[in-house]
């Protein structure tokens, strides 16, 4: 149903038909789609490296205080400016970095914001790029608090590197893993600056995950009615993976 | 044996140096863009031989446009809603990593909640509420409008630290009779110091760049410098020279903070390691 802002009450009541909608509008099924994918890869990446990075950063005997300030330094800079320099030095075609960078190993030069595939992992690497460092501090705390003299045992115990990891590390820094993978996904379902920022949710649909959709429905298409359902969708979504990761970290 | 430890650790160094240079390139770009004229900051492709000026910095400090009592404000808002944060969300924590409670899991589960829903969602209401008490565009309003998303954070951020305390290590304490309270002071929190210092941090820093809550819950009496800063954008032109200068300058106590906070990251790893098994 649409409700017009400037005459509100000759809309009326819709009933379900705008979740009925969402049944056939291949555009929710595409935001649908694009929402997994970009929350999906931007935890497992921060997650992943920010937990490898911990691990190196504590076996380097100097200077682990000037990393811990690097990494905060991209969330502290100005969002605004983040994203001119993400678009004007880093992804612009022809004298981009990375484009720079390809085109020197010969995979030729790309239109990393304008291309419908690209555009995505151009927005996924931003994001991991600027939230990894978070990930990273709260692990790299939870390791640093961690008792030695248990890995001094395992040491005498000959139990390989990997064993000491998966047997002892990872068990103990469990509860911070946890919490950093369900908030970073509560924050990737609703990720809206950065993208919008970037791409704003283009080119065409490329990069218009739900949480976009339904800015874009709202507000720039002023289609206020279906914009709060496909919001309504996404919040019964973030309800529902926060209900089971926190069922997943009881369980233990 | 001793050559492989060297390349060892020669490769580990080159590794965070790398890391350091991708973390901290952006910020290295702005410093440099701060210091341009705004020509020099629209040449194409980007330069980085140019004749360096002052006069961002003097327009953002001392200029029409200061940028200094929006500074003064983020430093109130933001220090005070973490000081806030902290002093209720670390008991709140501990209760939740310790204590059987009725209704432990729910309560535990709902203070989430308001992180669940988009920010968006959430202006309106806070508007109407603060509205109807009288607190719109003050420094107290805007202060608890904060601690409702920092304490979430903060409060399951501290949980998955205190977790990780060895319950052992404060049941001793518990047996010579100190309280919960002087549990949580005296063995609790010098050993999660480094989780806590995180914490502080990211409140800090979250409090800092907030956007949306400052320009439509603030505006005219408590304008913090995130909001200021819009002032060099413009429909016709960007000032991003200026822009830089005024962001260069906003990150300066964030930074400070973090010098003083990392520190404790490490400390309960040398301690630990010093002292050995003697702690427990």
């Amino acid at each position: 149903m649409r409700v017009d802002l400037s005459m509100p009450w000759l809309g009326g009541f819709a009933g379900v038909d705008n979740y009925v909608k969402m049944g056939a509008d291949p555009r929710f099924w595409n935001s649908l789609w694009l929402t997994l994918v970009y929350t999906l890869c931007t935890v497992v990446l921060q997650v992943a490296l920010g937990l490898s990075l911990a691990l190196l950063v504590l076996q380097i005997p100097r200077g682990q205080g000037a990393l811990r300030i690097a990494a905060i330094l991209p969330i502290v800079l100005a969002p605004v400016v983040v994203g001119l320099f993400w678009r004007t030095l880093v992804l612009a075609p022809d004298v981009g970095l990375v484009d720079v960078a390809t085109r020197a190993l010969g995979l030729g030069s790309h239109n990393w914001l304008g291309d419908p595939q690209l555009a995505l992992v151009s927005v996924i690497a931003i994001h991991t790029w600027q939230w990894t460092p978070f990930a990273f501090l709260v692990i790299l705390a939870s390791l640093s608090s961690l008792p030695p003299d248990v890995f001094e045992a395992a040491r005498i115990d000959r139990a390989s590197a990997w064993q000491r990891f998966r047997h002892i590390t990872l068990p103990l820094i469990r509860p911070a893993l946890i919490i950093v993978v369900i908030m970073r996904t509560m924050i990737a379902l609703s990720a809206f600056a950065a993208i919008f920022a970037a791409t704003g949710g283009g080119p065409g649909t490329a990069t218009e995950i739900l949480n976009l959709y339904a800015y874009r429905t709202s507000f720039s298409e002023l289609n206020l009615g279906y914009g709060a359902a496909l919001a309504m969708v996404l919040l019964a979504i973030t309800l529902l993976v926060s209900f089971v990761m926190f069922r997943v970290r009881r369980g233990r | 044996m001793r050559k492989a430890w060297r390349l060892r650790t020669l490769v580990l160094v080159a590794i965070a140096a790398l890391l350091l240079a991708i973390w901290a390139f952006p910020v290295l770009w702005a410093l440099l863009t701060s210091f341009k004229t705004e020509r020099d900051v629209l040449a194409y492709p980007p330069t980085v031989i140019f004749e360096p000026t002052l006069r961002n910095y003097r327009d953002v400090l001392f200029g029409s446009a200061s940028l200094l009592p929006n500074l003064l404000s983020s430093v109130i808002i933001a220090g005070a809603s973490t000081l806030l944060t902290l002093l209720f969300a670390i008991p709140a924590a501990y209760a939740l990593a310790r204590l059987e409670f009725p209704g432990k899991r729910a309560s535990g589960f709902y203070v989430l909640a308001t992180q669940m829903l988009p920010p968006v969602g959430l202006i309106i209401p806070y508007y109407l509420v603060l509205q109807k008490i009288g607190a719109l565009d003050t420094y107290a309003g805007l202060i608890v409008i904060y601690l409702t998303f920092s304490l979430p954070f903060a409060i399951w951020l501290m949980v998955s630290y205190f977790e990780d305390i060895p319950r052992e290590m404060e049941e001793a304490a518990l047996l010579d009779r100190a309280g919960r309270l002087r549990a949580l002071w005296y063995v609790i929190l010098p050993q999660a110091r480094g989780g806590i210092a995180v914490t502080t941090i990211f409140v800090f820093l979250n409090a800092w760049n907030e956007f949306l809550f400052a320009v439509v819950l603030g505006g005219n009496r408590v304008r913090p410098v995130t909001v200021a800063m819009f002032n060099f954008i413009s429909v016709e032109q960007t000032q991003w020279a200026k822009l830089a200068a005024g962001a260069m300058l906003a990150m300066a106590p964030v930074i400070l903070l973090g010098l003083l906070a990392q520190r404790h990251i490490v400390k309960g790893l040398t301690v630990g390691a010093v002292k050995g098994g003697g702690r427990r």
